[in-house]
């Protein structure tokens, strides 16, 4: 069996699962933000009228769309969330501020590897970079399987695995490898599968580098993404996790794949996923000049210290373009501190740009990030799709920090190599 | 229960259509009454408009992909569709769907045998799509397990009030 079959046998009390089961498993962490609290809350209390909650423990909020509501409605859904919260005694809640879902749970530590976790969010598949199986479900299902009985059903997953050949050239980034695998692999090219990224590239990498792999996974259609955990994974949760016992489920040496593919991104360009979706993706000599008067360095593929750390190098002592606003929303508190006394948000600032709470940025636009319809916007965000940030035909470009930076400060797409 | 054997005229959706463009984010928050008036708006202003109680969604590849947010097959489902059949949808939508009691039915090859206006059958528990204008038709797959168990009791919260329900929690 391979890391996520030995955690759903474990999670459902069985000796061996094979693709194509169904399962019902136990599930150690749900996590919820404040829009999908409040649609699970409604189908717990109006559609099943309420009851006990199994373990109000395994569950965390985490309220990361809207860090300061800008009108009663958006205040009446954090209200909601508390109320809930409150009532049922879910005491693992991260306020309005606390930054971008997943990366709070991780930064907090609810987490262990060889854990199951669920989310009603679709990036839920990130803490497959940490030896755990995670994937988003519906509100229904957290509310009547996950609220009410701890548990999930999930159909154990064939399973792809993309072994990955490094190293990148210099200015390409592992955001850049990512993104390319969308447009390369393709958006429904995982549909119903789990995808295991291996290869010398990835065992190279840093977690929070690593993260962007399993996370990126929902967009080629995966139930999940994940990485055979090995010494880095086991050191990480040594320093994260709150639950100190723990053990990594490593893939059994004989284990088999629905396919194996092999990528060498030793040529690799910078990438930039270009409008309509995020598998429309182009090196960046295609895409370079294009006008924009967005940038943001932010939401739960951007906004880690890297990325902020890569935009300060790059624009330390110089100015933002004139017709640019630059938002910059680190993805968590312990981030934007890290940035501030590492003088990073100093040189933002001087440079013209603008910092916002930790929160999920501009994703969908809920608390911030609206475009009117000539407008562009080049981020390190995860998803580009018509209407999510503001009207429908306004254009969303997806990129490293890098590639953000330097367009910030040309007023176009920019290869940052450049 | 949910009918699993519908007769309606068809919506024609195209490839990989995000949950984003079922469900605007800007009225996922503002309750199903004001929801439903959007409901993929962004890929067919009409739909909303004129779609009428019974009608069938056909749909291309990865239907329902993006954010795996339930309201987008509860949307679809307040607005009166019957069912939705796709070449194939994303997995969060294919559990959604039946969680909430919309069927859903995958036939690849179907997308190129329907148009908008079309009157078609649709036989979930068969899998069998028909082409009432054209005489066309076509063998998809139909649900087993868990899938057909929650769409014959009309969703996951009605199916664990059942005996199979508790039979899946002791599982």
């Amino acid at each position: 069996m391979n890391m996520i079959e030995k955690i759903l046998a474990k999670a459902s009390g069985k000796k061996e699962v094979v693709p194509g089961d169904i399962v019902v498993a136990n599930v150690d962490r749900m996590v919820l933000h404040d829009l999908s609290s409040n649609l699970v809350s409604k189908v717990f209390e109006n559609e099943m009228g309420g009851g006990t909650m199994f373990d109000p423990d395994r569950v965390a909020f985490v309220f990361d769309h809207t860090f300061s509501p800008p009108s009663q409605a958006d205040a009446d859904v954090l209200t909601e969330a508390r109320r809930f919260a409150a009532k049922y005694g879910i005491r693992n809640v991260f306020d309005s501020g606390s930054g971008s879902i997943h990366h709070v749970i991780i930064e907090n530590g609810l987490w262990a590897p060889g854990d199951v976790i669920i989310g009603c969010d679709s990036h839920t598949t990130v803490y497959g970079a940490l030896g755990v199986f995670s994937t988003g479900v519906g509100n229904n299902s957290m509310a009547a399987l996950g609220y009410a009985h701890g548990k999930a059903w999930f159909r154990v997953p064939e399973t792809v695995q993309v072994r990955l050949h490094g190293p990148l050239k210099d200015g390409t980034t592992p955001r850049d490898a990512a993104q390319f695998l969308e447009g390369f692999l393709g958006e429904d090219s995982a549909v119903y599968r789990a995808v295991e990224y291996a290869g010398p590239f990835i065992e190279n990498l840093s977690i929070e580098d690593r993260m962007l792999f399993p996370l990126m996974a929902i967009d080629l259609g995966a139930k999940a993404g994940y990485i055979n955990p090995d010494d880095k994974t086991a050191a990480y949760a040594h320093k994260y996790s709150r639950r100190k016992q723990s053990e990594l489920f490593k893939n059994d040496p004989d284990v088999q794949y629905a396919k194996v593919i092999d990528v060498d991104l030793s040529k690799l360009e910078p990438q930039v996923a270009c409008p309509p979706t995020v598998g429309n993706v182009k090196p960046i000599g295609q895409v370079a000049g294009t006008e924009i008067q967005l940038a943001e360095i932010g939401g739960s593929t951007g906004g880690r210290l890297g990325d902020i750390r890569a935009l300060a190098q790059a624009i330390q002592g110089k100015t933002v373009h004139p017709n640019v606003r630059l938002q910059v929303v680190p993805v968590t508190r312990g981030v934007y501190l890290a940035a501030l006394r590492e003088g990073l948000i100093e040189i933002i600032i001087e440079a013209g740009g603008i910092i916002f709470p930790p929160s999920a940025g501009s994703n969908q636009a809920v608390n911030m990030g609206a475009m009117s319809e000539h407008e562009a916007m080049i981020s390190t965000q995860a998803r580009n799709f018509p209407g999510r940030n503001g009207h429908p035909k306004a254009r969303h470009y997806l990129a490293s920090a890098a590639t953000v930076a330097a367009s910030a400060l040309a007023g176009r797409i920019t290869d940052p190599r450049t | 229960m949910t009918p699993l054997i519908l007769e309606g005229a068809c919506w024609k959706f195209g490839h990989n259509i995000p949950t984003d463009m079922i469900t605007p984010t800007a009225y996922v928050m503002r309750g199903m009454g004001e929801m439903v008036k959007h409901v993929l708006e962004n890929a067919n202003p009409d739909f909303p408009k004129n779609v009428q109680k019974g009608d069938i969604i056909v749909a291309g590849r990865n239907f329902g992909c993006s954010s795996g947010r339930a309201i987008a097959p509860k949307a679809i489902k307040a607005s009166g569709v019957g069912a939705v059949i796709a070449e194939f949808f994303s997995r969060t939508f294919y559990r959604n769907g039946p969680e909430i009691g919309l069927p859903l039915l995958e036939a690849p090859g179907l997308h190129d045998l329907v148009e908008t206006g079309h009157r078609i059958r649709v036989n979930i528990e068969a899998g069998i799509v028909e082409n009432l204008t054209t005489g066309k038709s076509i063998q998809g797959r139909a649900p087993s397990g868990l899938l057909l168990d929650m769409l014959r009791a009309g969703g996951l919260i009605p199916l664990l009030k059942s005996d199979a329900g508790k039979v899946l929690l002791e599982s």
